[in-house]
């Protein structure tokens, strides 16, 4: 296995935002994850990068306990997130926002020449080649989720975090986006794991999904499973209820 | 040991404490409502002084009456920097960015062109007038009239600058600035009318406390800058835009520098000043009395 | 071709500089000192403050402190040797202090760094009057020839590594701390170790030029040496030039330091207050300097935003 995510709580204060989380990713795997808003999805990525600490249980990667690293290290050892809500550098250019990851990031491109060539092919595979050169903070919202994934694939990553890199887009960008994910993927033989809101997508590219609810998870199948699930169906009906 | 519970001490850490509340007061009215850091506010005490030097020496205008006038002063250059420039800063998608560190460099330039203006005209020289230095004995408490004065307008100002925003529909809509500023636009706070009023309030009863001070301390066009550093200090330990905890850090600041000065020598109270500063920065920005929230 | 030919022009203008110590009156050689003091300062502060976006408003404190040192080793080592010193204890001091002060960000750290040069000049304050000294002069310092010199050698050091940084690795994982530390990190930019050593690297420079600048003013002085206004002075030409790369603090000096040549002596006032304008006028209305400006007027490039 290559994630392995060991009965992981996360705490708030008195707030249990996670409790006894349980699954593992396989390479080359598209595993999705589901569940509605403050379920915690975001928290269990943060926990994955390194940018919280679990209040229990552990989070192995290639082998290795991961949940005391900081998120550079955890980054140079192939682990690579997308923000939810974007975080672009939005002074710099939108190629040197991609550079910065293919120099620091697992790969360790040394040279800013041979990570800019880099990066810019990395902008063309996520159709942001024509950008190159213009300011990040300049982009539109679909243009802030291509930079996300774009920063975060020039790290050199053996596992990418999406979290939502489709909410927002029009149903155009959204089917754009799949192809592009899946185009990478391919690419650069990489094993994804997507947080979601727009199901549809998820039902598409995911082989297998994981549901949190409230903290805890409810469910893990492949989408057939999942559509049909009872437990799942209630806990979404519940919800619009 | 003695000497240091004697009420004498005790008095003076008081007055210091009561001048400092309210200096910081108008500081963190003015980071609260629009996250500006005034690094030029001590120069505001400084013109508070002058004006109550220059009301006294030449019109023979005691303190009392002049602060008021040195209020107005300084109120109207509140309103004179939000319409030149603050209005500006956080109308300004790029600038409001960097907000703080923006207003930083703005306001330390205001400082520099304060100070040297006052230099200009009234040279660097130190001065102070004689006013109330008659000693006055209350107990085994020997005061001037001059500090028993500052000690009981400074605190009935104070008194009356807390019920003022606790109770007035400005000071409510003040806190709710400073609380929550979206929110605030939404149900129907003028934020930019707000803003401005505090700004001027802020810098009103600071020139104010400034007036105070010149009754017993000589001033000088640069006596600003530790009250800047003081001020800072105060509002930190207080929690940045947490005014009653500011208020509150300032009582306490004036009794550890007093009693820290006390106990070390005269010569200390600026590294104590800085040194609490410093150590307060590093680990516990958010504040002694603040939550575990920091305003990053 | 059009990097060598700047190279070229570049070495050509430092070589002529360094000609001109040999035969210039003393008025002449002490504005150039200045110069290129200010440009040694003001580029050293761009590595920390331009790049990262900690902007330190108390750079005087690395000034301060080398002169200090290097008057405390005075006449026991041979001057150059000292001046050297000099700036290997301060970013070495500054390697430790640095640790828990840049954990401070944004405005914290802003009004920190002005704080801490404050607490570290009165701390020298103190010390000195415990040893009742209140000033010492420096006698048999190098002649002015060589103290221009060396500042030019310094400000030539400081540019061009402001100009490498900028353009290197480092720098670009120390300009996307200042975009978003946060996000900087997670694409596995070593945060902490960069900006220290941003840190450290910034204060080597200023260091040494405050150990040459006692020798020059012949005194060493501690009110003098860690005075506010050098913090001013540099953030200032660095921010009116445009703090993001090495020619933006180039022109804010040259620039300041002609208009404080002229007014400096009779109404330094007045020179003080001009200083303050022009700091007000560039941040509300020119925030990316004269450089950037310029490039984005006349060659059409996008500066970033600082
Ligand atoms: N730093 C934090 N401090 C306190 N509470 C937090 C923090 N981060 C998240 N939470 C809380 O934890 C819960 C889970 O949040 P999380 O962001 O992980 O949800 P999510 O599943 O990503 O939701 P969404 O679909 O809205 O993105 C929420 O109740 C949230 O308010
Ligand atoms: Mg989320």
């Amino acid at each position: 296995m290559l994630l392995e995510i060991n009965d992981i709580h996360k705490k708030f204060g008195g707030l249990v935002a996670l409790q006894g989380i349980n699954f593992s990713v396989g390479y080359g795997e598209t595993l999705g994850l589901m569940g509605a808003n403050g379920a915690g999805k975001t928290t269990l990525f943060s926990l994955i990068a390194g940018h919280q600490e679990p209040t229990l249980g552990s989070i192995i990667f290639e082998g290795q306990k991961i949940n005391r690293m900081r998120p550079d290290q955890i980054s140079a050892l192939g682990i690579a997130r997308t923000y939810q809500i974007v975080r672009p550098f939005r002074g710099l250019s939108v190629l040197e926002n991609v550079t910065t990851g293919a120099l620091y990031g697992a790969h360790k491109i040394r040279s800013i020449k041979n990570a800019s060539k880099f990066s810019r092919e990395i902008l063309e595979d996520v159709e942001l080649k024509d950008r190159a050169e213009d300011l990040a903070g300049s982009l539109t919202l679909a243009g802030f989720k291509r930079l996300e994934l774009a920063k975060a694939l020039a790290t050199g990553p053996k596992i990418i975090l999406l979290d939502e890199v489709m909410a927002g887009l029009t149903p155009r960008e959204v089917n754009e986006a799949i192809s592009i994910i899946e185009t990478c993927k391919r690419k650069y033989n990489l094993t994804v794991v997507v947080i979601e809101h727009v199901m549809k997508a998820l039902m598409r590219m995911c082989e297998r999904i994981v549901v949190l609810h409230h903290g805890e998870m409810i469910a893990e199948g492949t989408p057939g499973q999942i559509s049909e699930d009872s437990v799942v169906i209630k806990a979404y009906l519940g919800e619009q209820n | 040991m003695d000497s240091l519970l004697s009420p004498q001490l005790l008095a003076a850490a008081m007055i210091t404490g009561v001048l400092y509340a309210l200096i910081s007061l108008g500081l963190n009215l003015v980071y609260g409502t629009m996250r500006l850091l005034n690094v030029a506010h001590g120069d505001l005490v400084m013109i508070g002084a002058y004006v109550a030097f220059i009301a006294f020496s030449l019109l023979n205008i005691g303190p009392l009456v002049s602060m008021f006038g040195a209020a107005l002063i300084c109120g109207f250059l509140g309103w004179l920097s939000y319409k030149c420039v603050f209005q500006r800063l956080l109308s300004n998608g790029q600038l409001l960015s960097r907000l703080e560190e923006n207003s930083l460099l703005l306001f330390f330039a205001l400082s520099v062109i304060i100070q040297n203006l006052a230099i200009l005209f009234f040279s660097a020289d130190r001065r102070g007038y004689e006013y109330l230095s008659a000693i006055v004995e209350i107990g085994d408490v020997r005061l001037t009239g001059a500090r028993l004065t500052v000690l009981i307008v400074g605190a009935v100002i104070s008194a009356a600058v807390v019920f003022f925003l606790r109770f007035s529909l400005f000071g409510l809509a003040m806190n709710a600035l400073i609380q929550n500023r979206d929110a605030s636009a939404i149900v129907g706070i003028n934020v930019d009318r707000v803003q401005m009023s505090s700004l001027i309030f802020g810098f009103g009863i600071t020139g104010l406390a400034g007036a105070l001070i010149s009754m017993m301390e000589p001033i000088s066009p640069v006596m600003g800058f530790p009250y800047t550093m003081s001020a800072f200090v105060i509002i930190i330990l207080g929690g940045l835009g947490n005014l009653w905890g500011g208020f509150l850090a300032g009582l306490l600041l004036g009794v550890l520098e007093v009693y820290g000065v006390a106990l070390t020598g005269p010569e200390w109270r600026s590294v104590l000043v800085y040194g609490i500063f410093v150590l307060i920065l590093i680990f516990r920005p958010q504040g002694l009395l603040g939550s575990g929230k920091t305003a990053r | 071709m059009k990097n060598s030919l700047k190279l070229v022009l570049a070495v050509v203008l430092c070589v002529f500089l360094a000609g001109v110590a040999g035969f210039a009156d003393e008025y002449i050689l002490g504005i150039g000192f200045t110069i290129f003091m200010y440009i040694a300062l003001a580029q050293s502060w761009v590595v920390l403050s331009g790049l990262t976006g900690y902007i330190s408003l108390g750079h005087v404190v690395f000034f301060g402190s080398g002169a200090y040192v290097f008057i405390l080793i005075w006449g026991l080592v041979p001057v150059w040797l000292g001046v050297f010193c000099s700036g290997i204890v301060v970013g070495l001091v500054s390697l430790i202090v640095g640790y828990p002060v840049l954990r401070v960000r944004g405005p914290y750290f802003v009004i920190l760094s002005f704080g801490l040069a404050e607490l570290v000049k009165n701390l020298v304050l103190i010390n000195e009057a415990r040893m009742y000294v209140s000033m010492r002069p420096v006698f048999g310092a190098p002649a002015l020839y060589q103290l221009y010199t060396a500042m030019l050698l310094l400000a030539i050091i400081a540019t061009g590594l402001t100009y490498w940084i900028r353009r290197s690795r480092f720098g670009a994982g120390l300009r996307s701390i200042r975009e978003d530390e946060e996000a900087a990190e997670t694409i596995g930019v070593p945060v902490a170790k960069l900006k220290l050593l941003a840190f450290a690297i910034s204060g080597v420079i200023p260091a040494m030029v405050g150990a040459i600048f006692i020798m020059r003013s012949g005194i060493f002085q501690s009110g003098d040496a860690f005075t506010p206004i050098v913090s001013f002075t540099m953030v200032t030409m660095a921010i009116i030039g445009g703090s993001d790369d090495a020619p933006g603090p180039f022109l804010g000096v040259v620039f300041l330091v002609l208009l404080q040549e002229l007014l400096w002596v009779n109404w330094p006032e007045v020179y003080m207050i001009i200083l303050g304008i022009l700091l007000l006028g560039f941040v509300l209305f020119i925030p990316n300097g004269i450089y950037g400006w310029l490039s984005e007027k006349y060659f059409g490039n996008k500066k970033n935003v600082t």
